[in-house]
């Protein structure tokens, strides 16, 4: 319990200081801050997928990309659509290109080859925003406005980046709560029996391939309103959100936080943002320190840095119930 | 008009085959360790820079640059030992995704180092002397390096499938591969072979690094451009099977340069429509995975 809400205050104090940030951090700092937050959305979108349905999408920035562009492209030639509409486009959008890749793929395929394949789609997808002229083909959409929304009453204008931050900051934690509450409903622990065991769930009468899907589906359009959301902060959106190695970031900050644990990746994400700003200067030096500490994550604490808190604290709290578990890689499926 | 056609279909069997001499040790790992390793592209390319440090821009004579992609096989090999001791065999077993993450970050530290070391600047190597004119075969000018980089393909697989179906070493392995259990309980050496298996295959990605050096630019990126078709290549060809990734990259490579000049608004997309195509109609891809072929 104490634990809990020690947990509970530090979660609380974070949040507070973001909300905080525009009155004190510097412009540069406001900005990684913003991207952080988009990120850890991006990465949450990702472990729902992963850490409960046992799905691994290797092309998710093909979903980021496409809430993105929906976004800039609104924006942009001013579609006059209200902002959270647009928002809401975009995830339903990312949703039905989940749905079509769903129905198609995910009842032949899984494994490697599911990761293969959503690899490939997301290329297809680079290689067509890049001949797309209405796109701006490989330069991207670049001078995106940022949008007011008109609630009749009063007006949010979010041209500026405080202004835009706080939406950003609102906007992500309503969502993670949203997630939040869905992984912790009766649906949410389905996904989790399928993971764990999806013969036996289709045993007591679960119907796997629409319950994976559904996480495909709520997955596709998180990580399009995550790139919904990311449009307007940076204000240019390129081919760049397609590549696969943006594909591999929700991997790594899902991975660096704690894959079994609903706040690992968003922990993940803000670690990852603090290491990259912190080797940002050096020309292949980044990577090194990236890979490294991912690889020692991977074989020293493949549960990542909350399994790592965990362990700790059933370390130094006798008797706790987590003190017996080891925390070995987890182990193939026949 | 025609002899354009057979030229793209010549360059495809070139690049095809350039494609398995790295799909072919990915293959190879996969197939006895069941370890998809995201990391075999840029041990390429370190094979790839080893070579360029041996060379240089201009190799004199086709004994250097042999010579010197001997030496990057070697290096590389050696590396590849080092990284099963250290990390490879701790993954064996794991869930795939681990796997896939975990050979990742193995990849990116790779490329970390080589940016350390060779910088991020473009090099461009060219052929030795003797490879370095174009030939006339029937009327079609090619440019003699292809023609280095089929037979060196070609001499790979043949050397692989040989040595794997019609030796003693290759019998073992195949053992191994099926069931290293019940290999294990017949007295067969599973962590030898296993750790032969890994050095072989980095030595071989060496080895392609260094044959491939006047094939393209060189940069800290080439590791990723090859490695994508590879996987593709052995994926289609099912998982594991060195006959498959053998067709399956002339296929890629085939239908990449037909694909030039049959819709040349689109470079680049035909491969991956035609992958995702395969994987959704052939999800196990040519030959389904039954283990080391």
């Amino acid at each position: 319990m104490i634990a809990r809400a020690v947990a509970m205050g530090a979660g609380a104090a974070v949040v507070g200081a973001a909300f905080a940030l525009p009155w004190w951090a510097n412009p540069g700092m406001l900005f990684l801050a913003g991207l952080t937050l988009i990120q850890a959305l991006f990465a949450l979108s990702w472990n729902l997928l992963f850490g409960y349905a046992g799905l691994a999408s290797f092309g998710h920035a093909g979903f980021f990309a496409i809430g993105a562009y929906f976004t800039g492209a609104c924006l942009k030639y001013k579609f006059g659509i209200p902002f959270p509409f647009v928002l809401a486009l975009a995830g339903l959008s990312g949703a039905a290109v989940a749905w079509l890749i769903g129905i198609v793929a995910l009842r032949r395929l899984a494994g490697i080859f599911l990761a293969v394949l959503t690899v490939a789609l997301s290329e297809v997808l680079r290689l067509i925003i890049g001949y797309t002229k209405f796109l701006g083909r490989e330069d991207g959409l670049n001078d995106i406005p940022r949008p007011t929304i008109d609630l009749g009453v009063v007006t949010l204008d979010l041209t500026s980046s405080e202004a835009y931050f706080v939406f950003l900051l609102a906007a992500c934690s309503l969502l993670t709560a949203m997630m939040w509450w869905l992984v912790h409903s009766r649906f949410g622990r389905t996904f989790q029996t399928i993971r764990q065991d999806a013969e036996r769930a289709a045993f007591i009468g679960t119907n796997v391939s629409a319950y994976r899907i559904a996480a495909f589906m709520i997955s596709g359009a998180l990580a399009a309103i995550a790139g919904g959301l990311f449009a307007p902060w940076t204000r240019i959106v390129t081919t760049d959100e397609v590549h696969w190695l943006m594909s591999i970031q929700p991997m790594l900050n899902t991975l660096l936080g704690g894959v079994g644990s609903f706040w690992g990746p968003i922990v993940g994400a803000m670690a990852f943002a603090a290491i990259n700003y912190g080797t940002r200067t050096f020309v292949g030096l980044a990577e090194v320190i990236v890979g490294g500490i991912l690889l020692l994550v991977i074989l020293v604490a493949p549960h990542g840095l909350l399994g790592l808190v965990s362990a700790l604290r059933a370390r130094m709290v006798r008797g706790h119930p987590a003190a017996a578990r080891e925390t070995p890689l987890p182990e193939r499926q026949r | 008009m025609l002899s354009e056609w057979l030229f793209s279909i010549y360059s495809g069997i070139a690049s095809g085959l350039a494609v398995f001499l790295v799909a072919a040790g990915l293959s190879w790992v996969f197939g006895i360790l069941k370890i998809l390793n995201m990391a075999h592209g840029n041990f390429f390319m370190v094979g790839t820079y080893v070579a360029y440090s041996v060379v240089g821009q201009r190799p004199e004579s086709l004994a250097a640059f042999m010579g010197a992609s001997l030496l990057a096989a070697a290096v590389v090999g050696l590396l590849g030992f080092i990284t099963d001791k250290v990390m490879l065999r701790r993954l064996r077993g794991a869930d795939y995704h681990y796997v896939l993450m975990g050979t990742f970050a193995l990849a990116m530290l790779v490329e970390g180092v080589v940016k350390l070391i060779w910088g991020v600047d473009l090099t461009t190597v060219n052929p030795p002397p003797v490879l370095d004119a174009p030939v006339d075969i029937g009327g079609v000018m090619v440019p003699r390096f292809t023609l280095f980089a089929i037979g060196a393909g070609l001499a790979v697989f043949a050397a692989l499938d040989l040595a794997l179906n019609r030796t003693w070493a290759g019998k073992l392995m195949q053992a191994v591969a099926a069931d290293p259990w019940m290999a294990g309980m017949m007295g067969i050496n599973v962590p030898m072979l296993l750790a032969v298996s890994v050095t072989a295959s980095f030595a071989l990605a060496g080895l392609a690094g260094g044959l491939l050096l006047p094939f393209q630019s060189l940069s800290p990126d080439i590791g990723n451009s090859y490695l994508l078709l590879a996987f593709f290549a052995v994926i289609i060809g099912g998982l594991g099977n060195i006959r498959g990734a053998f067709l399956a990259s002339v296929l890629l490579g085939v239908v990449q340069q037909v694909s030039t000049i049959a819709v040349p608004n689109f470079p680049g997309l035909t491969v991956y429509v035609a992958l995702a195509v395969f994987l959704i109609w052939w999800p196990n891809g040519i030959f389904p995975p039954a283990g080391l072929k």
